[in-house]
């Protein structure tokens, strides 16, 4: 699944371990998230979602 | 490139956080662990008759719980694609722990006599956790 989590990041100017402190995972999770390795569990989707304050499908796109 | 900056593989201070709570964990463990061995090899006498010294061939393991909890509570903080990256590492580990000890048990059952089969046993399923560790952590 793609998503827009790299962009959205780059547009806060934030590195990977910055993002994942907020997001209270690994920078390997992030890194993984971004590079499309790992879809997120619901609950991970929605923090990220909450965070860049965009909907989930904003962030993700299930047909990517 | 432009954003390389902002892409540096530096751990995160939750990471750091992390693995300085493992670490916290499972040093005194481990240091306990060889403090025990050492006792037991030089006053176990392990390859006496006394009964006693099935006693102290397994004192090492008290050590050891702690050394498996230090693990267990590190796993437990890890978030889920840290988890299943291990659980697929402890199921390689496994899986070749059982192997090897079929493969021993075979051995064993046809004649070949060895003391060292339990320590194959857990250095091969170690050798399969730890290698498979290093081989996703780099894919992941």
């Amino acid at each position: 699944m793609k998503n827009s989590l790299r962009s959205l990041r780059e547009a806060k100017g934030w590195t990977q371990g910055a993002l994942a402190d907020r997001l209270e995972v690994s920078r390997q999770t992030v890194n993984a998230l971004e590079t499309g390795k790992y879809d997120p569990s619901l609950p991970l989707a929605f923090r990220i979602a909450r965070l860049f304050d965009r909907a989930i499908e904003e962030v993700f796109d299930p047909d990517g | 490139m432009m954003t390389s900056n902002l892409d540096k593989s530096d751990r995160s201070d939750g990471d750091r956080a992390k693995a300085r709570a493992y670490v916290r964990e499972f040093i005194p463990a481990m240091l306990a662990y060889c403090v025990v061995i050492v006792v037991v090899l030089t006053f176990g006498d392990l390859d006496g008759s006394s009964p006693w010294r099935f006693v102290w061939a397994v004192l090492p393991v008290l050590p050891l719980i702690g050394v498996a909890v230090a693990v267990i509570r590190h796993v437990r903080r890890l978030d889920d694609y840290q988890q299943r990256l291990n659980l697929q590492a402890f199921g390689v580990g496994f899986a070749v722990a059982m192997g090897a000890a079929i493969t021993v048990g075979l051995l064993q059952s046809a004649g070949l006599s060895t003391r060292a089969g339990g320590w194959i046993i857990f250095g091969a399923g170690m050798a399969g956790w730890g290698v498979t560790a290093i081989v996703v952590a780099r894919r992941g």
